[in-house]
């Protein structure tokens, strides 16, 4: 009524506005509305005009509204405006959110699932039960004649109910189940009842019963179920006991209706425990659902123990599909779009590497020819293409400055912090020692980075293009350059007299590891110069490994090391090892570099391993450059010496004596000593 | 192709079971009814199992809806191993009172622990916040 009314008012002066927008926040109306003819304000043009359109609407639509429609102001008219003084104007609508640099809003939020698909109109009554207060209303008014379990939404439907609010006699046709018509809509026998009766039952189900459609009463005149029989049939096996003051029906023109044959009822379960309304949409879903197999059927087959009775398979479990196979789907889609990575190698490393270590596995099973490979079920993940996304901030035209708005795109800094280090000079000596051990732990990790990276070169060479190799190569030698520079403490120009720096690494179980990855991916002279430094401060890193126990994860790689040593290195080695010769203050017995060395697993083992590549090289180099080596001869002499002095118990376990020792000793002792030796060696 | 919640309900006659493991360390079993985006879970039929060492225990609870954020995992039962297991079931008095005094030995210990640390000097900071069971 107000949209004709505004409409009479200023005719044909707002025909953009006749729009379907979103309702608008409702402005009070102006009482210069009342008046026909005249000016109006344009302001309230938009408020009235989107109610009116509001009016208009279905009553569960609700369009998901884009932004840009909801924010921005609608246009007054052209002609208003240049008379109207501006500052009449009221402000333009603010948008509820800030549209600028922020995701797109929407009237329907993002995470909303599916509609439901349009239901046929006489269902609406049970999907959009009437509003509460209504309901509340009548049922004050009047006792529910048909039992407590009930709701009154059914009980409307009940025929000849006293609920439905009009004053009919009860003389009128029975109301009919909503089943009941839709049984009405399928059958189409003539029927005896006069149009009259329809036309007032038409009336009837008015407007308590908006959504139902007049013309399924009047036009069909189909089998008409008698009441009793109706609810029977609808409620299940097990009905209701009719309370006593069930209103007989009417003898006229419902007595024709007991000589009808009710229809052949569907198969339903027991489900009377529950509430009508889901019982209700039990039913309405078992029917889609069958509807779903039956275009599926030929797809499905027979699958394993797939029984063709659908029924039956609701009668074992009437709740199976409460789910959708759309809905289903909907969930998984968001679930895989939460998988999407531009770059699985960089998300999901781990997945990924683990993945491929298993298609080696199998790979290689099926080499050897055997079985069948099992099926590995991967997940698939989506891919998605690199895009670079550039974000550029708003600009107006004609506007000075920038806006300064923080979004989940564009995140501001909101506090400038600076570091600033108080260079003291009466710093104690704990915090340098606490700042130098965090300086390590710096260093370890930035090492551990480049570490990283460098493993991952060999990936990336395999991906990458012919042109793109030598550039990579390149980097990662220079990465491999870094690494080592900051092992050992970047000393330029000078040579590298301290250890102190690779020291401090080998201190901390991290820095440990990062030497024993490390140590593959250094030249020979790098790897030997670490190995150097370890055997020579060997003691003081077993003292600082007590705690730890780290140090044997570095045997592995320093064995891969001693294969490519020369016999020169192998003998300065064996001398940092052992602390042999030694200078002649120390007292002959105490050989305190070396017991240490060989009280420890790693010390001993990697004594062996040198020991034991020394051998290797003796006994392949036919020339006698070794036997003339001095240093060498007399070193052995002096180990055997010391390990024959070490009584067995003090010695460690090592991790795996190599066999070649024996052969070693026996070259530079007497039988007697060799069978100490080898007691020991056990 | 995917694996979607349900989609063996669709094809098998009959409908699978699943396990669900809730943060506070309770085993629900019952038939998947409903799965949103956020993992909330509609269960039918639903049983609380309770294990405790070998055995285990079953109580019924009927229609849970379980708020996405306090599941760890879900999974689909298998139920020809499910028949075939080393686990035995007792009653529901039976494994409540043994989760009672495994819960209990428990708290002993760990009184004895944070007693032994506290003499130390060490102080352990105490897991109401975490999720511990």
């Amino acid at each position: 009524m107000l949209a004709v009314a505004w409409g009479s008012l200023t005719p044909g002066k707002h025909p953009g506005t006749w729009r379907s927008s979103a309702p608008h926040r409702a402005s009070p109306v102006p009482k210069s509305l009342c008046r026909c003819g005249g000016d109006l304000p344009p302001r309230s043009a938009p408020g009235l005009l989107s109610l009116g359109g509001f009016l208009r609407f279905p009553s569960q639509e609700m369009p998901s509204v884009s932004v840009l429609d909801y924010a921005l102001p609608q246009r007054p008219p052209q002609a208003r405006e240049e008379e109207r003084d501006l500052s009449e104007r009221a402000l333009p609508r603010r948008s509820s959110s800030p549209v600028i640099g922020s995701p797109p809003v929407r009237a329907v939020p993002i995470g909303t699932p599916p509609k439901q698909a349009a239901v046929p109109s006489f269902n609406q009554q049970i999907l959009c039960p009437k509003p509460v207060h209504i309901r509340a209303s009548m049922q004050q008014r009047y006792p529910a004649p048909y039992g407590e379990r009930m709701s009154p939404n059914q009980l409307c439907n009940v025929p000849n109910s006293s609920l439905l609010g009009h004053p009919f006699p009860h003389s009128v046709s029975p109301v009919l189940t909503h089943l009941q018509r839709a049984q009405l809509l399928g059958g189409a026998q003539a029927g005896r009842m006069s149009p009259s009766q329809f036309a007032r039952v038409s009336g009837l189900v008015g407007s308590p019963l908006p959504s139902v459609n007049p013309k399924l009463l009047q036009g069909r005149v189909g089998q008409m179920m008698s009441p009793a029989g109706g609810f029977r049939a609808f409620f299940g096996a097990a009905p209701a006991p009719p309370p006593p003051s069930q209103p007989q029906p009417p003898p006229g023109p419902a007595s024709h209706l007991q000589g009808l044959r009710p229809q052949p009822q569907m198969f339903r379960p027991d489900t009377t425990h529950l509430h009508p309304q889901h019982r209700r949409l039990l039913h309405q879903r078992q029917q889609q659902n069958r509807n779903q197999h039956r275009s599926l059927n030929g797809s499905v087959g027979d699958r394993g123990g797939h029984r063709g009775s659908h029924q039956e398979q609701a009668r074992k479990d009437p709740y199976a599909n409460l789910m959708l196979q759309r809905e289903k789907d909907w969930v998984s889609k968001i679930q895989m779009m939460q998988l999407q990575s531009t770059d699985p190698y960089l998300d999901d490393y781990y997945y990924q590497n683990y993945f491929q270590k298993l298609e080696k596995l199998a790979a290689a099973e099926e080499v050897h020819g055997d079985g069948p490979k099992k099926e590995r079920t991967k997940l698939i993940t989506p891919q998605v293409a690199k895009l670079e996304h550039a974000y550029k901030p708003v600009q107006f035209e004609g506007s000075l400055g920038k806006l300064t708005v923080s979004s989940v795109n564009n995140p501001r800094k909101m506090i400038d912090a600076v570091v600033t280090s108080r260079g003291e000079d009466d710093e104690t000596k704990e915090k340098q020692v606490r700042d130098k051990r965090r300086q390590t732990l710096v260093t370890i990790e930035k090492t551990y980075s480049l570490l990283l990276d460098v493993e991952d070169y060999e990936r990336r060479y395999l991906l990458s293009l012919e042109g793109e190799r030598p550039a990579l190569m390149g980097e990662r030698k220079q990465k491999i350059c870094d690494m080592y520079d900051n092992l050992r403490g970047k000393a330029p120009g000078q040579e590298r007299p301290s250890d102190d720096h690779f020291m401090q690494i080998m201190c901390i179980r991290k820095g440990k590891r990062l030497v024993a990855r490390i140590l593959p991916f250094l030249s020979p002279e790098q790897a030997a110069d670490v190995l150097m430094a370890t055997a020579r401060n060997l003691p003081f890193l077993i003292k600082k490994d007590a705690q730890d126990e780290v140090l044997p994860c570095l045997l592995r790689p320093f064995s891969h090391v001693l294969y490519h040593l020369p016999l020169g290195t192998v003998t300065s080695l064996v001398q940092q090892l052992t602390n042999l010769p030694q200078s002649a203050t120390a007292p002959a017995p105490t050989n305190l570099h070396l017991a240490a060395v060989l009280q420890n697993k790693f010390g001993l083992s990697l004594l062996y391993l040198v020991l034991s590549r020394g051998e290797e090289l003796q006994s392949s180099d036919t020339s006698t450059e070794l036997m003339q080596d001095n240093q060498w001869t007399e070193l052995m002499l002096l180990a055997t010496r010391e390990l024959l002095r070490i009584p067995a118990a003090a010695l460690a376990k090592p991790v795996s004596p190599p066999s070649n020792l024996l052969a070693l000793f026996s070259r530079y002792v007497d039988q007697q000593k060799l069978n100490l030796l080898e007691t020991k060696l056990q | 192709r995917f694996f979607s919640p349900g989609s063996a309900a669709l094809n098998c006659s009959q409908t699978p079971k699943h396990l669900v493991l809730l943060r506070d360390g309770r085993t629900l079993i019952g038939f998947l009814r409903s799965i949103d985006q956020f993992a909330n879970l509609v269960l039918h039929q639903t049983v609380e199992r309770i294990h405790v060492g070998k055995k285990y225990g079953d109580i019924p609870r009927g229609i849970f809806v379980v708020r996405g954020e306090n599941v760890v995992l879900l999974g689909e039962i298998d139920l020809e191993k499910e028949s075939d297991t080393p686990l035995q079931q007792v009653s529901i008095e039976e494994i409540l009172e043994e989760q009672r005094l495994e819960l209990q030995a428990k708290q002993e210990s760990e009184k004895l622990k944070v007693q032994a640390l506290k003499e130390r000097g060490l102080s352990v900071p105490r897991a109401d916040t975490l999720d511990e069971y």
